[in-house]
């Protein structure tokens, strides 16, 4: 009966002392941090943009936006992300891989308060593992219409 | 499925043909006695007629059929071009336009709100019931002729000649046919069907009968039937193979040879004739001339652009790389190198500029509309239309010249009567010209109005809080015409009337700078206005100076660059809490770049690094803490994250493949 539950999978990664998710279907690619153009005047999440294969890329600081108190210095990797068809960096401590996520283990009536919509739910492995399972299209909205 | 693959050609054909007819009407209105004027409108109706009926857009065919006869009419001076007849043919001309935008939409030229046959009998009117038969006569008597040079006994129309025509032109024979069966043949349709079907298993098509298809099946005609066939087999093969059909008495072939209209014309006198001919000749060569083109894909041409932007980041960073090891064996290849990347570049820039023609062409049919709405006269005059620029701008700057053109009329061009008054030529005139300068296209939009009133302006300024009077005393002229770029300015009804523009600058302006572009305003009460668009001559790859500050490097369009000096710090004075410099004697604003982009800065040095920036008539100095150099950049968008920084207009990747924020210079200072 076990092709009977529904699966997904996730990409995810550590921001501080936190795992957290993305949809592995938005992910395009994750690239060590390169040197990152900053944009002065820009909204203040936005730590800059990226020369990604010719292609200029804005890059999003995910623990800024998260409201977690990370050291820009420990940011070394980059999930870049395509969301409707706009390209975006997002900046993250490491990545942990893929995960196979079962339905069984998505809580989505988990509500957080520190994050909102931005959050989906939670992925629970076991009672230790906790995943918060981000929404990136809500995540991306957000700093469109955030102020700088 | 041949329709369609025709569709586009024919709606091409037919928009630069209306495109022609206007023009064309245009200059029959300025004088309705020029022949060739009228020859030409009855050629390009005949033309369009044609098309259409090719493509069995009936309505369409009909009008230009109804308007060619009243053009003909006056070409044989039965009746005359009064300026009620040129409105009914501008009329019909835009009907005519409007169903080919109704082909395009919908497939088919019907338009719901007009009634084709009530226009058709108001050209009917003009003509009069008896010069209708006439004109009908005389087309008769044409296809007479026709018939005696010919000796074939069938009426071919129009469409069909230009099959055979188009046929024979990819190799094909045309012939006329008669098929006689014998005295008594039963199953008369039948018989015939079997010659069609030989025919078309030889590879030819009938093109035309008599009587028609349909009366054939039904076996409504005798014995003969008389046919125009295209096929690439000969005569002899075609008779055989015809007459090998059994119960087919007679088989009568001879070669068809479909008239062209333009010789057609004028049956008057030889002399005439040759001339007319001869006249047909040279337009074929010049248009042969302008229709060596190929229609391209716009998407084909964007990638072709990205695709050597990519080439130019690519060599510069291989320039970069190379510079640092000084091989000497490599400077004449790198030198080759970027020769070629050069031309390649130009080439395909080239590529995408077309002439500015293609914007001004609808506006004399436009400013005649209008002006005659308005009871205004106007001599319009287009200069410089070969100008080329990118055509990505095509698109955009129509409607912001439009829009200027409009003004230039409804504001500031007066009436007859109170341009007397003033001692002015009783008729307005309204220059649009383009020009290059530069790495820049000019357009300016002059008129010889009352221009502009500078109090009024000004008045209106300081009820909108936007300035006081005392400054408003000893702001230039430029600067008051500023005020009318700001949104909302002159939505108050007597400012736009008396000041002479008004409504929508705020738009113009927008667009213009959406474009990279600028847009000022000069003008002299009672003399007139010129409103100036200054645009880069493409988008995609523009000179740029590139810059320092604190370790960041930003680019600023060479266009927008004035010129750089070192500016010391005694040379700064400060002038109303504004610092400036006066250069030559003039008072220029400077700005440090820091400041502007809120970058903390530390350290400022004796001797500062200066741009001076210019825009339309507006200068400022620009402080940056180091000069690059000079270099072409590809912009590239910065994107939807960074649609409410309007700072920058994009970014560029530099050589060594780092990124260079493009300075918006409009709206930093």
């Amino acid at each position: 009966m076990d092709t009977a539950v529904e699966e997904f999978e996730v990409l995810s990664f550590k921001l501080g002392d936190q795992d957290m998710a993305f949809d592995v279907e938005n992910v395009e690619m994750v690239i060590e941090t390169p040197q990152i153009t900053r944009v002065p005047k820009s909204k203040n999440v936005i730590e800059g943009v990226i020369n990604l294969r010719g292609r200029i890329v804005a890059v999003a600081n995910l623990p800024k936006m998260l409201d977690l108190d990370v050291d820009v210095e420990k940011l070394k990797s980059v999930i870049i992300m395509n969301v409707s068809d706009v390209e975006i960096g997002f900046l993250v401590e490491e990545v942990n891989g893929v995960m196979r996520v079962t339905e069984d283990e998505y809580d989505r009536n988990v509500v957080s308060e520190k994050f909102g919509k931005k959050s989906k739910g939670l992925i629970k492995k076991d009672e230790n593992d906790l995943v918060v399972y981000l929404d990136v299209n809500e995540i991306v909205s957000e700093i469109v219409s955030a102020g700088t | 499925m041949m329709k369609e693959e025709y569709l586009s050609v024919f709606v091409d054909e037919s928009r630069e043909t209306l495109q022609n007819l206007n023009d064309n009407l245009l200059k029959l209105e300025n004088n309705s006695e020029d022949m060739e004027t009228v020859n030409e409108v009855f050629r390009l109706l005949h033309t369009l007629k044609g098309m259409a009926g090719t493509m069995g857009f009936e309505n369409m065919m009909k009008l230009c059929h109804k308007m060619e006869n009243v053009l003909d009419k006056v070409r044989s001076g039965n009746i005359k071009l009064t300026g009620d007849l040129m409105d009914k043919l501008f009329t019909g001309v835009d009907i005519v336009e409007r169903m080919v935008n109704n082909i395009v939409e919908s497939g088919n030229d019907v338009l719901e709100d007009i009634d084709v046959d009530s226009i058709v009998r108001s050209f009917d009117e003009i003509q009069g019931a008896e010069t209708e038969t006439e004109s009908e006569k005389t087309e008769e008597k044409k296809e007479e002729r026709s018939e005696k040079v010919e000796g074939i006994p069938i009426e071919v129309e129009e469409p069909v000649r230009n099959v055979v025509e188009k046929a024979i032109g990819e190799g094909f024979n045309s012939y006329y046919i008669r098929v006689t069966l014998k005295e008594g043949t039963q199953l008369k349709s039948a018989r015939m069907y079997l010659v069609f079907h030989k025919i078309e298993e030889m590879g030819g098509e009938v093109v035309k009968t008599v009587p028609p298809v349909e009366d054939i099946e039904e076996e409504k005609f005798d014995l003969d039937v008389d046919m125009i066939v295209i096929i690439k087999k000969n005569k002899e093969d075609l008779v055989q193979a015809i007459t090998s059909i059994s119960d087919i008495d007679k088989v009568i072939i001879k070669d068809f040879m479909p008239k062209t209209p333009s010789v057609e014309e004028k049956p008057k006198e030889v002399k005439e004739e040759v001339k007319v001919e001869e006249k047909a000749a040279e337009e074929k060569k010049t248009k042969k001339k302008l229709t060596q083109t190929v229609r391209v894909d716009i998407d084909k041409l964007d990638t072709l652009m990205n695709l050597m932007g990519e080439l130019v980041i690519a060599r510069s960073r291989i320039v970069d790389t190379l510079k640092k090891y000084n091989i000497k064996e490599v400077d004449e290849s790198l030198a080759q190198l970027s020769r070629i990347t050069l031309d390649l570049q130009n080439i395909v820039m080239k590529i995408r500029m077309v002439p500015i023609a293609f914007v001004f062409n609808r506006f004399p049919r436009m400013v005649r509309d209008l002006s005659k709405k308005m009871g205004k006269e106007v001599n319009f005059i287009i200069k410089g239309e070969e100008t080329e620029l990118d055509r990505t701008f095509v698109e955009e700057i129509g409607e912001p010249i439009l829009h200027l053109l409009r003004n230039a009329i409804d504001h500031g061009i007066e009436s007859k009567e109170e341009r007397i008054a003033k001692g002015k030529p009783p008729i307005g005139t309204i220059v649009l010209s383009a020009r290059h300068e530069g790495n820049n296209v000019v357009i300016e939009i002059q008129d010889d109005g009352r221009g502009m009133d500078r109090d009024k302006i000004v008045k209106r300024a300081i009820e909108m809080g936007l300035i006081d009077e005392l400054k408003a005393s000893t702001l230039p002229d430029e600067k008051v015409f500023e005020f009318l770029f700001m949104p909302g300015f002159s939505t108050k009804e007597d400012v736009s009337e008396v000041s002479g523009r008004g409504v929508g600058m705020d738009v113009v302006k927008n667009v213009v700078e959406s474009l990279n572009g600028s847009v000022s305003i000069e003008s002299q009460k009672d003399v007139g206005t010129k409103v100036t668009i200054r645009l880069p001559l493409t988008l995609a790859i523009i000179q740029a100076l590139l810059v320092k500050v604190d370790n960041y490097v930003y680019a600023i369009p060479i266009a927008n660059i004035d010129s750089t000096l070192m500016v010391s710090k005694d040379d700064i004075q400060t002038v109303q809490d504004k610092e400036v410099i006066v250069i030559r004697g003039e008072v220029i604003p400077i700005y440090r770049l820091w400041e502007v982009l809120e970058i903390p800065h530390e350290t400022e040095e004796e001797a500062m690094n200066t741009v001076i920036i210019r825009i339309g008539n507006r200068k400022y100095g620009l402080v940056v803490d180091k000069l690059l150099g000079q270099e072409d950049i590809v912009i590239k968008s910065l994107g939807k994250m960074f649609s409410d920084v309007k700072e920058f207009s994009g970014a560029a990747i530099l050589g060594d493949g780092s990124i260079a924020l493009i300075l918006d210079v409009s709206s930093i200072a």
